[in-house]
């Protein structure tokens, strides 16, 4: 190749494909998104985030948390598990049936021919449709991440590298926030051998005023906590830090990641 | 001992003090980012000690050791590498170099920005683009300066002939403002909504880590190579494939397999790592061909030995990368240290290496100078290599172990960090002797220029207490 | 450096040596370009926004919805309750003194007919009313005029299954007639409640 011009032009084409691709076609297709329905249901998602969680997300981005978490549930096949509705009027055929039966992960066709079994004998079935992975069987997420779940974020944190745990579903698994603030300024405390480091800076340890704790203190135990006098109360950005983790959720069925959402039964 | 070459001489000396800057920041960048790279890497080993600062976090110290390498060293020394190649490849001397020096100042002055932004907080929170705007826009500008000037000495070259090495030189210097202010104006500036602000993210990734590195380290390379093995490219047909198949499928890829995006992303991403492949064979060819056999082929720690192992290490790198993009391998890799450890033999095993190679070719006979530490060199060389090859053995066992105790629900989450200490032990000693090398990569570099500087204060001395010609004084 | 010291190295710049192509990479990558189509149109969804692996195309990912059941109402009731209902009510389903009264093991819930209690959230309550043998004299505005016939009978079997509750479900056709049929959209009194018919 000799002429520099033509060198010029084509490598420009060349690279205008990239740009096309990866640039321009994911802004045409996803960059006007806007809330989707929730399955079976006329609620929309996402919500937006209340203002000191999206201030959260600054605290989270400032700080680099991306560096350790990622915020993607990963999801590797998608199952279906029989489930009887009702015994109908002949139990002990449908039970006897039922010990012979594998009804769990079970692929379409499985699931219809189970399901088809169980209706001739007199019970009634749904199937539900479970997403299937090593994320989900931790418990980080009922189902992989979508573009949907990211819509209102002002800087999307994906993260890269698992050093911590996955964060996108953290908010559906912690119990309340002062379990997130002790995790935050003691990890060790909450997890004996983590690798993550005290964010002590995000707290202040004052002396305590009035004889007793300030209700927003830490609840620490013996090891972590500060001398006698004194507690460890969060700062704000701690506490937005926190609002935002216990936003975080990835647990809503939608259209492109589908699953039957199953409400554990109280006592 | 200076070299004695007159013509060519003249167009060594041209590109002296742009060089110079160009090199010397780059050598301070390269020692910073390697320390923070230490200093991050021992957060894991001492979590407790790094609690108190918020500029001790692991979070602050990777992006900003990453950035410090690849904004800090990378480019303005492959900068530094073009401007020489093109002036020594067109026979045509750098004019009017005060403006690529002016440039290669704003250039470190815009890292400095940016590593200090990102330790204040004011990161972006996007991989490989975390300066702030500042940093970011001073980095566009100088960038802009010598690429520009560049061009001008290609575009003004006595010798009309193209080589294979410009094909792949000028491509990338288009490519960076392109996929830079792309990016700062789309994630950064007005910024796009939602998960395609992280599909951008990649894109640009993938494009300077490793389009452009591939690009300006193999131009370099084919520069080099042919030169010290003292036979010609081999062959002319597989430079030119390789160029356009790498330019092509490099620059498609990038969305990891997992990503929240919908499947045609990151199955087109994959297909066209798949298809790295094929550039990765020529250019395997290529180095094969042209170096195997040749006379000049000894390895003595010097320049040559830098570029060949630097040339095995690119062709490494891209079969890890290709390897990561497989959906088997992929899903075992995917987050975990196999990432890092691809990223830092292509930055550092190939890129910076090669580079090493260049420099010490191109200063002595720039700054008429010997370096000071000859022998240096070659341990500097052993050094490197031996600290590349810790870093990333250790990297890629670890997270391929990672990768296993990740895809098993059965082994709770605190196991798989556990067993990656041991691996981070000893990417630690092999970050411990990177930074070594590079203490002496910069030693010898700063010794040139202080000596450059004392000849030049000397030369000025000396002019200044000179007696004046009898015709310049006025009666 | 002296060993870098050949007569090619220090002056004459690299030349590059032509040579016939080597047609056997232009062939594989043309056999790798027809494998990548092939795994492209399986896998990729052809540029379909909505298909995410582990879907391979639209009609996959259409066939995998689940069909609302009874599950899916109960959780669809579960969301709505803690969005709209549970602040006074609790999540717990215990109520609040002074707020509101328990919804757990209340007479008014677990009720055979649902017609009643459709009517409360409908309409409104205001006035004394007896709840599990204690006294309330508070005001509910309609809290569930709002709401959609499917999510507020989703709310309803909800409350009607939960905290030790056991009544029938509440279909979205039930609300719709209930609806249709309300004569006075105000807060009711007892006597108007129990003018409803069971």
């Amino acid at each position: 190749m000799k002429n520099g011009f033509v060198i010029f032009l084509a490598a420009f084409a060349v690279l205008l494909t990239s740009w096309s691709a990866f640039v321009l076609g994911p802004q045409l297709q996803l960059g006007g998104a806007k809330q989707v329905p929730v399955l079976n249901s006329t609620e929309v998602y996402p919500r937006s985030r209340p203002g000191e969680a999206n201030q959260g997300l600054q605290v989270y981005r400032a700080n680099g948390c991306a560096a350790c978490h990622t915020e993607q549930v990963q999801q590797d096949g998608v199952a279906c598990d029989v489930v009887l509705s009702s015994a109908g009027k002949n139990p002990s055929a449908v039970s006897n049936l039922l010990a012979t039966l594998n009804l769990r992960g079970l692929n379409q066709e499985e699931a219809h021919a189970a399901s088809d079994k169980i209706t001739a004998a007199g019970g009634k079935v749904e199937t539900h449709i479970v997403a299937v992975g090593p994320d989900i069987a931790r418990g980080w997420g009922l189902r992989r991440s979508v573009a949907e779940d990211f819509l209102y974020d002002n800087t999307v944190q994906l993260g890269s590298l698992r050093i911590g745990p996955d964060l996108a579903g953290v908010g559906a698994r912690s119990p309340n926030a002062n379990v997130v603030l002790q995790h935050l300024y003691a990890p060790k405390s909450v997890e004996k051998d983590s690798l993550m480091p005290p964010f002590r800076y995000l707290f202040e340890v004052r002396k305590i005023v009035g004889g007793e704790f300030s209700p927003d203190a830490l609840n620490l135990p013996k090891e972590f906590a500060p001398a006698d006098g004194y507690e460890v109360m969060p700062k704000p950005e701690a506490k937005e830090l926190v609002a935002y983790l216990l936003s975080l959720h990835a647990d809503v069925p939608l259209y492109d990641a589908p699953f039957t959402p199953i409400i554990a039964a109280k006592p | 001992m200076t070299v004695n070459e007159s013509p060519t001489n003249k167009i060594d000396v041209s590109c002296r003090v742009p060089l110079l800057v160009l090199f010397g920041g780059a050598a301070l960048w390269l020692v910073v980012g390697s320390l923070l790279a230490l200093l991050a890497s021992l957060t894991f080993h001492m979590p407790d000690k790094f609690g108190d600062c918020p500029w001790g976090t692991y979070g602050h110290l990777q992006p900003a050791a990453d950035d410090a390498l690849l904004y800090g060293f990378c480019i303005p020394a492959g900068l530094g590498v073009v401007l020489w190649i093109f002036a020594r490849l067109g026979q045509t001397p750098l004019r009017s170099a005060l403006v690529p020096v002016i440039a290669a100042h704003l250039w470190h002055v815009g890292v400095l920005v940016g590593l200090v932004g990102i330790f204040v907080g004011d990161s972006t929170g996007f991989a490989w683009l975390e300066f702030p705007r500042g940093g970011s826009a001073l980095l566009f500008f100088a960038y802009l300066l010598i690429g520009l000037w560049a061009l001008m000495n290609f575009s003004g070259r006595r010798d009309g002939g193209m080589f294979p090495s410009h094909w792949f030189l000028v491509a990338a210097l288009f490519l960076f403002p392109w996929i830079y202010s792309t990016a700062n104006i789309l994630i950064v500036g007005w910024p796009v909504r939602g998960v395609v602000q992280a599909v951008i993210t990649w894109w640009f990734g993938n494009n300077l880590v490793f389009v452009w590195t591939s690009l300006v380290g193999l131009g370099t390379a084919f520069y080099f190579l042919p030169k010290f093995s003292g036979r010609p490219l081999q062959t002319y047909f597989y430079a030119l494939f390789a160029f356009w198949t790498l330019l092509l499928f490099g620059s498609m890829r990038g969305v990891p397999a997992g990503a929240p995006v919908p499947a045609w992303l990151p199955v087109l991403s994959s297909l066209s790592s798949l298809l790295l492949i094929v550039p990765v064979l020529a250019v395997a060819i290529i180095g094969w061909k042209t170096v195997v056999g040749a006379a000049g082929e000894k390895c003595r720690g010097g320049s040559f030995c830098m570029i060949k192992f630097g040339f095995v290490a690119f062709v490494l790198s891209a079969l890890l990368l290709i390897a990561q993009s497989c959906p088997v391998i992929g899903r075992l890799t995917q987050f975990t240290w196999f990432g890092t450890a691809q990223t830092q033999l292509q930055l550092y095993g190939f890129f910076a290496i090669t580079m090493f190679g260049a420099i010490y070719h191109i200063l002595p006979r720039a700054v008429g100078i010997e370096f000071a530490f000859p022998k240096l060199i070659r341990v500097q060389h052993w050094l490197a290599m031996l600290g590349i090859f810790i870093l990333v053995a250790s990297l890629a066992v670890g997270g391929v172990e990672q990768g296993m105790k990740l895809n098993d629900p059965a082994v709770a989450f605190g196991d798989s960090t556990k067993a990656m200490l041991m691996f981070l032990r000893v990417s630690t000693t092999g970050l411990l002797l990177i930074l070594l090398a590079n203490l002496l990569f910069a030693l010898n570099i700063f010794v040139m220029i202080l000596a450059w500087k004392w000849s030049l204060a000397k030369t000025v001395f000396a002019f200044v207490i000179s007696p004046l010609n009898k015709t310049e004084v006025k009666a | 450096m002296s060993d870098q010291m050949t007569p090619t190295s220090s002056g004459a710049e690299p030349t590059a040596a032509r040579s016939l192509v080597p047609m056997w990479i232009l062939v594989l990558t043309l056999i790798l370009l027809f494998l990548g189509a092939v795994y492209f149109d399986r896998h990729s969804g052809w540029f379909d926004k909505q298909v995410y692996p582990p879907y391979a195309s639209a009609t996959m990912l259409e066939s995998y919805q689940p069909k609302s059941g009874a599950a899916a109402a109960a959780a669809q009731g579960k969301r709505v309750y803690e969005q709209i209902c549970g602040t006074c009510h609790g999540v717990d389903g215990l109520g609040k003194p002074g707020q509101a009264p328990p919804l757990a093991g209340s007479e008014w819930v677990i009720a055979k007919s649902h017609n009643r209690l459709a009517h409360i959230p409908l309409a409104g309550i205001s006035g004394p009313v007896s709840v599990g043998g204690k006294d309330w004299n508070l005001s509910m505005a309609a809290m569930g005029a709002a709401l959609s016939d499917a999510d507020l009978a989703s709310v309803l079997t909800y409350i009607r299954s939960s905290w030790g509750n056991k009544a029938g479900e509440v279909t979205a056709d039930d609300i719709k007639t209930i609806r249709a049929g309300l004569v006075r959209p105000q807060p009711m009194s007892l006597d108007q409640l129990m003018a409803v018919p069971e």
